[in-house]
């Protein structure tokens, strides 16, 4: 993308904002600011990341360790849009586990056919 | 673990039990404010809470030891690469009135896509792990219990481990944070995607566990070549990244707008920074700030930088600022140094408290230039943001090279930072929630099938980390050889035997630093001051300031240099500091024996004001205990001095020099001492001088019986003289 060179051609660009009041003007740059943001949060409402999921494990009662390779194996396998803490307290649930038992587990190389479906 | 303040921290306690060890709180804490307060001779409009335990500004000697401190926090930046030399410094800045400890990361950090672990050693700061947090809080924690305010505690959440180091912050009793996407993408070249969606989470993470988010934007002042044209941006910065923060669920009061001061003298330093600091507080009113000083123009000249300070701080007290953050005087040159960081507090101190109830005095003039520039400055921010969304919104700017370009908005010189928003760090991270998307835990933002259920989302399994802190996985050392213990051996065996090294950022680094000012031309003078150095002793001499005088008189320099050398405590000889008696004591002697003492100050000198505290009662000077005091006035010849002893059979003397021109003190106490015992008088008398050149041991060097010099108070004079007399035979 080409970079935009120009002068300071405040004065005429101002022209349109004179008019309004300074709250009118403060009232321009918030809803201006909102606008820009929105797509950002929006994003962010509706995906994860390896880092999200890590700090989800490690407030289940992970190590950073633990956290950093079940998340790294989950994310290789495709599995990190259904959340890992979801994926791991399910199969705690089914196995009659705590969650870092369940975890383990999974470290160990167990149960991941159940995480397929 | 519990801090004496006559002893030093003890590092291996620090280190005890790590493992158990929790923060007793979390978030954020304010200073308390004392409305109209009373402290010494004076009253206050703008201070808070006293501390228990401090040293006071260096001028509170002449108004009775007053300590008082200033309603807003007061940050200070520290990390030499070792947390545990960082926390002695820490006590330090605490005792001066540091109550907001930033710790830098080291190098890299921000680019490793997980958490460390252990305390390896850091570069140019400290690796944020958990044990390092955890020690470095339970220092804190012995420290706000010493100086008796609590202590807030802040590093960073960003890079690519941005909502695992929340979590960690939130565990650990950190109670603030800078937290902005957009210092990621702009400086830290990471995915743009990844910056953003990771940053909702950290956000709800460290607005729910209360801690106070600092944002980024002040890197574009330390960024741009000229910093005050990057004001409109700045605007927008703070905008994105305070919009998103609340939309993500951070209240306005735990956001922190960073903010500094653009330029320095000789710009016309207020007629620019100030319109900018009115502006961004009205426009972000309901918003906290913190206050930084400005760091784009210093380079080595400490006295330069603290000036440049100071009308940092004045523009705060001018407007307003929450935290008002600090840099050391010695940033421009070398990773800050112990006493550096005091220093810095002690400026900011300084000036706010000089400044207390400036609001009272002046107000603002709306009229003039300010009330344009301010109106200016808010329509060059607004178009800037316009300008974002007909790119197409914020990813397209950044993709455009918009932010960090060295015009003044609208202008653009096409010099701006861009970034590809589908490349850089972590690109290709981001991955879509799924519609089961869940995460079990407390403080998660976003699509989460847990959060439609009642109650807390981690009570199935009975608690995540934020609810039961037992369930949190505490990691000790991974390296071996890169950690505390080892890294402590050599200095806790130096310290176990009573070594002592000079030190200025790590235990037992030898560096000191003296001044030279040489005669002659730069270049044959720097050689000479560096060949002036080694000649002291000095290793590896380094000129780390420089400013000439004159291109020909002379330059003055700063060398610094290691200083091998290691004294054993328990080998030197201390003078003898006897303790002050009581004032009651003191008087109950004095009063009934009705003892007369003659006082002037000798030969041709004309300095009277030291003596007079020393004597006037509403100094505080020795007349108060009953003493009959005979001031005689100023350069008294000699034999007049006696003749008035004599007169009053006075049994003491006060004699003060100040001239020590040629040494002149030192013969006017020989001759005192001569001429008393010629006349027969030396027995009955005490003779004692003072003045700011005299020492103990110089002054009974030349005959007398006592000297004082600079700091001396009526009750340290007073108590010499009662002990002698008591031991005299007629007492």
């Amino acid at each position: 993308m080409r970079r935009t060179q120009r002068p300071d051609d405040f004065e005429s660009r101002r022209a349109p904002l004179r008019e309004l009041s300074d709250a009118e003007l403060r009232e321009r740059f918030w809803s201006l600011a909102r606008l820009v943001v929105a797509p950002l949060v929006e994003q962010a409402r509706t995906h994860t990341t390896p880092a999200i999921e890590r700090s989800v494990l490690l407030r289940m009662g992970f190590s950073s360790a633990e956290a950093k390779t079940l998340v790294g194996r989950l994310h290789e396998r495709g599995l990190l849009g259904r959340g890992a803490g979801r994926l791991v307290h399910e199969l705690a649930q089914r196995h009659g586990l705590t969650p870092r038992d369940a975890g383990l587990a999974l470290l160990e190389d167990r149960h991941w056919e159940e995480l397929a479906g | 673990m519990k801090l004496r303040p006559d002893e030093r921290l003890d590092l291996s306690e620090l280190l005890r039990d790590l493992e158990h060890y929790r923060p007793r709180r979390r978030g954020w804490t304010w200073r308390r404010p004392l409305p109209d307060a009373r402290i010494g001779p004076f009253r206050y409009a703008q201070v808070s809470e006293p501390l228990a335990r401090s040293v006071p500004l260096p001028s509170a000697h002449a108004f009775g030891d007053i300590d008082p401190q200033c309603d807003v926090t007061i940050t200070t930046e520290i990390a030499s690469g070792r947390f545990e030399d960082d926390v002695r410094r820490m006590r330090m800045a605490a005792w001066h009135g540091a109550d907001h400890i930033m710790v830098i990361r080291t190098t890299g950090q921000s680019h490793f896509d997980g958490l460390i672990e252990g305390t390896p050693e850091g570069v140019g700061g400290i690796p944020i792990t958990r044990k390092q947090l955890r020690a470095t809080r339970k220092a804190l924690d012995a420290i706000e219990d010493e100086v008796g305010r609590p202590i807030n505690f802040h590093s960073y959440v960003s890079g690519l481990a941005g909502p695992e180091m929340a979590v960690l912050f939130a565990e650990e009793g950190v109670n603030g944070a800078h937290q902005d996407p957009q210092y990621n993408t702009l400086y830290r070249g990471i995915n743009v995607h990844r910056s953003f969606v990771d940053a909702a989470e950290a956000k709800r993470v460290m607005a729910n566990a209360g801690l106070l988010q600092i944002d980024g934007a002040h890197n574009a002042n330390a960024t741009a070549k000229e910093a005050w044209k990057v004001t409109p941006e700045l605007f927008v910065q703070h905008a994105v990244n305070t919009a998103f923060s609340m939309a993500v669920g951070m209240p306005a009061e735990q956001i922190a707008l960073s903010t500094v001061p653009p330029t320095a003298p000789p710009a016309p330093k207020l007629r620019l920074d100030l319109p900018y600091a009115v502006a961004l507080r009205e426009v972000f009113a309901g918003c906290r700030f913190r206050a930084q000083q400005n760091t784009r123009y210093i380079e080595s000249d400490t006295r330069e930088a603290t000036v440049t300070h100071v009308l940092d701080t004045l523009i705060s007290r001018l407007t307003s600022a929450d935290v008002q953050s600090t840099i050391t005087p010695d940033e421009g040159r070398n990773v800050p140094w112990h006493y550096n960081n005091v220093a810095g507090v002690e400026t900011a101190r300084q000036t706010l408290m000089g400044l207390d109830g400036l609001d009272e005095l002046l107000a603002m003039r709306r009229d003039g230039p300010l009330g344009e520039l301010v109106r200016e400055l808010i329509e060059r921010g607004v178009l800037f943001l316009q300008e974002v969304l007909d790119q197409g919104g914020y990813h397209a700017a950044v993709e455009s090279g918009q932010f960090v370009d060295s015009g003044y908005f609208p202008e653009r010189r096409g010099d701006g930072i861009a970034r590809d928003p589908e490349a850089g760090v972590g690109a290709g991270t981001v991955v879509p929630r799924e519609p089961g998307y869940g995460a079990p835990v407390c403080s998660h933002f976003g699509a989460n099938v847990y959060a439609e259920s009642e109650g807390k989302a981690c009570s199935a399994y009975g608690g995540c980390t934020l609810c039961d802190p037992t369930k949190i996985r505490y990691v000790d050392e991974l390296d071996p050889d890169d950690n505390v213990e080892r890294r402590l051996e050599a200095p806790l065996t130096e310290r176990a035997r009573g070594l002592l090294r000079p030190e200025v950022e790590k235990a037992g680094d030898g560096v000191v630093c003296v001044t030279l000012f040489v005669p002659d031309k730069p270049d044959v003078a720097r050689a000479a001051g560096l060949e002036l150095a080694r000649r002291m002793g000095l290793r590896d001499p380094e000129v780390i300031h420089a400013r000439v005088l004159h291109p020909a008189e002379g330059s003055v320099f700063e060398v610094k240099g290691v200083l091998d050398v290691a004294l054993r405590a328990d080998e030197l000889v201390l003078p003898e500091q006897e303790a002050r008696l009581p004032h009651a004591e003191i008087e109950a002697f004095v009063r009934p024996r009705n003892l007369h003492v003659v006082a002037a100050t000798a030969g041709e000198d004309e300095h009277s004001v030291g003596l007079q505290e020393i004597l006037d009662i509403k100094h505080g000077g020795i007349e108060r205990y009953g003493f009959r005091c005979h001031y005689l006035g100023t350069s008294i010849p000699l034999e007049r001095l006696l003749d008035a002893a004599e007169e009053y059979d006075a049994r003491v003397v006060l004699v003060s020099t100040i001239v020590t021109h040629r040494d002149v003190h030192r013969e006017q106490m020989r001759a005192l001492h001569e001429l008393a015992t010629r006349r027969g008088l030396r027995d009955r008398l005490l003779l004692i001088s003072g003045g700011t050149q005299v020492s103990d041991d110089l002054a009974r060097g030349c005959g007398m019986d006592a000297g004082f010099g600079r700091g001396t108070t009526g009750q340290d004079v007073a108590s010499f003289i009662v002990r002698r007399l008591r031991e005299a035979p007629d007492a």
